[in-house]
């Protein structure tokens, strides 16, 4: 019925209207979601998927089951050998049909030189305990090293209470030939080391498959996966920590992981310095009264003498129209190579100072925020039960509640990469859009903070902005 | 089990003792023993005779031997507390290692010391930096602190 439909565009969708065919809508639909592919439009999209324990033993077993039906081998030795090639089924493969003894010897499977030769004899003495038993009571590996089963259990659980599980060798000296887990489980018959030994295992398996991540947040065991193993933003379904899928701390975009690693240290050890930054109280620059920041917005406006001044550079708000916004600019001193050491190492300290005070204020506006959120909650109830708008209409406040946190977090980590960037114009850009987003967020925060109707539309306009501002920033610089 | 492997090693000890080293064990403690070590010959430590104290922990020999130098030694893999710093006292130990090897090997490390490997930074970097005058001092503190006729 649509074969006409292509000459004008605009009888066919009368044409569904009036017989109600919505096959062509959805159809159109589906071109619409195609276009705004998140992969494409959005810098942090990330696919990845909440396993559970179980999905975890699942999807590793998989691979154990490949390769030991492809090699033929147990699927105990699979797992060394999947554990030491970080899960890479392909990779064992080709080495193992390209030199299998070499490939076994390099895995800790086998021994490097040939193995042990052992009598026959009924009873033996074991090197360890030094007693003598028949030899049926004796075990050895691929290397052929004889210990008596109680030996081997005691080794097996003084190991695991270390802490130890795939890396559990042979007893004999020097020799570097790995434990395979039927042995370990084969001889540990107490069920709490067993247990422990399972725990532990399954932790070394999960770390060393470059697909999955333990959910850093406290006594959560969900894991992670993800076919892509960028510094991207991961958030866990069951606890909702937000963590870097690459380093597993705390999301850090733009700034990259080995940078904010950088600096994080750095932090913790100026730690004197911070503690002198982070007295929260100022002085309002017109009337001197004693302010403490109680909110998120650095747009302050001091309760005495109704000052509007910025809380970072305690300069007129009206100065931070998006054009002049200067303040999360840091600016160098030119002459700065003419100057002694000891002025230099003062300017480095300035410096990382300034970086540092915007980095410290806006993790604490992001806490301070968090208080707003409470507040928000409580004023939305007055209102409500004053009849201003029902629950429903004052929704909107949560949801730019929520979309301040992120730009305000997003512009946090802004500073770290800012301090460690060099000076030219790809900084000054970088700058640029900072202060565009920075001003964005403040003008967000104040609103969110003062919103007294239900007239979202001004608000609305406010968060577009502001996070067009972040992911264009994103888009620019995040580049993993 | 692990009494019965300490008896043993106790008698071999005294029986055939490995060469300028003695080990008796504490007459109240048969886990702890007195160590007596000559100072290897063409080593900065010859002709001194150092203390050392030797524990066996309770899963030895699944565990180590703590180890500790009592005489003070200057030496770039052994502490100023008496300290050693060597791979089979550590993860490189294996339950077929005896009192006897482990003795052995820490008579070696003072033949070999490893400066790229250190425990006492400060002596570690003047061995590397000025390694004659670092054995005049080695030799300097044997006088002192290891000589017992004096």
């Amino acid at each position: 019925m649509n074969t006409e439909g292509d000459v004008d565009s605009d009888m066919e969708c009368s044409d569904n209207e009036c017989f109600g065919d919505d096959s062509d809508y959805y159809n159109t639909d589906d071109i619409d979601i195609e276009q705004v592919d998140p992969s494409k439009n959005d810098p942090e999209y990330f696919e990845f998927e909440c396993l559970t324990e179980e999905q975890v033993e699942r999807l590793l077993n998989e691979s154990v089951e490949l390769l030991s039906n492809n090699l033929q081998i147990l699927p105990s030795l699979a797992k060394v050998l999947l554990h030491y090639h970080n899960w890479n089924v392909s990779e064992i493969i080709g080495k193992y049909r390209e030199n299998a003894s070499q490939l076994l010897i390099n895995s800790r499977v086998k021994p490097s030189s040939a193995p042990a030769s052992n009598n026959c004899s009924r009873y033996l003495t074991c090197p360890v305990c030094v007693l003598t038993h028949s030899s049926d009571k004796f075990l050895s590996l691929n290397c052929g090293h004889l210990f008596c089963k109680g030996c081997w259990t005691i080794h097996f659980e003084v190991q695991i209470n270390q802490g130890i599980s795939t890396g559990i060798s042979c007893m004999a000296r020097e020799c570097e030939v790995l434990v395979p887990e039927d042995f370990v489980l084969k001889l540990v018959l107490q069920p709490n080391i067993k247990e422990k030994y399972l725990q532990y295992i399954f932790q070394d398996y999960v770390k060393s498959h470059p697909q999955l991540r333990f959910c850093p947040g406290p006594n959560c065991q969900v894991v992670i996966k993800s076919q892509d193993t960028k510094a991207k933003r991961a958030t866990c379904s069951k606890c909702k920590s937000i963590f870097c899928f690459k380093c597993g701390i705390d999301y850090h975009a733009p700034t990259d992981c080995h940078t904010i690693q950088k600096w994080l240290t750095k932090c913790a050890d100026d730690s004197e310095t911070a503690n002198y930054i982070s007295a929260h109280t100022k002085d309002c620059p017109k009337c001197h009264i004693c302010i403490e920041k109680n909110g998120g917005c650095n747009h302050m406006q001091c309760y005495n003498c109704k000052y509007d001044f910025c809380w970072m550079c305690l300069g007129d708000w009206k100065a931070h129209g998006s054009e002049y916004y200067e303040c999360s600019r840091y600016k160098e001193n030119p002459n700065i190579a003419h100057e002694s050491v000891h002025a230099q190492a003062r300017e480095a300290l300035k410096k990382y100072l300034h970086y540092y005070e915007r980095w410290e204020n806006h993790l604490k506006s992001l806490k301070l925020e968090k208080e707003t959120f409470d507040k928000l909650k409580t004023r939305i109830n007055q209102k409500v039960m004053s009849g201003r708008g029902t629950w429903i209409d004052w929704q909107y406040l949560f949801t730019a509640a929520s979309l301040l946190a992120k730009c305000r977090y997003t512009l946090q980590y802004t500073y770290p990469y800012a301090y460690y960037m060099d000076t030219g114009p790809r900084k000054e850009l970088f700058e640029y859009q900072q202060a565009q987003l920075e001003a964005e967020i403040e003008n967000l925060s104040w609103k969110i903070e003062r919103a007294e109707t239900t007239d979202r539309g001004d608000l609305e306009n406010q968060m577009d902005i502001a996070e067009k501002r972040r992911t264009t920033l994103l888009k620019d610089f995040l580049d993993v | 089990m692990t009494s019965r492997r300490i008896l043993v090693e106790t008698k071999n000890l005294s029986k055939d003792p490995p060469p300028g080293i003695s080990a008796t064990p504490d007459e109240d403690n048969c886990r702890y023993f007195h160590v007596i070590m000559a100072g290897p010959k063409g080593s900065p430590y010859e002709g001194g005779l150092f203390k050392l104290e030797l524990f066996l922990p309770e899963n030895y020999p699944l565990c180590p031997p703590s180890v500790r130098f009592l005489t003070k030694i200057y030496h770039p893999n052994i502490d100023k507390l008496g300290r050693i710093c060597l791979d089979i006292l550590k993860d490189q130990w294996s339950p077929a290692l005896q009192i006897r090897t482990v003795l052995l090997s820490i008579q070696a490390l003072l033949s070999a010391p490893n400066p790229d490997d250190p425990l006492a930074n400060d002596v570690a970097n003047m061995w590397k930096n000025d390694e004659e005058e670092a054995i005049s001092v080695a030799k300097s503190w044997t006088r002192r602190y290891a000589v017992m006729d004096s």
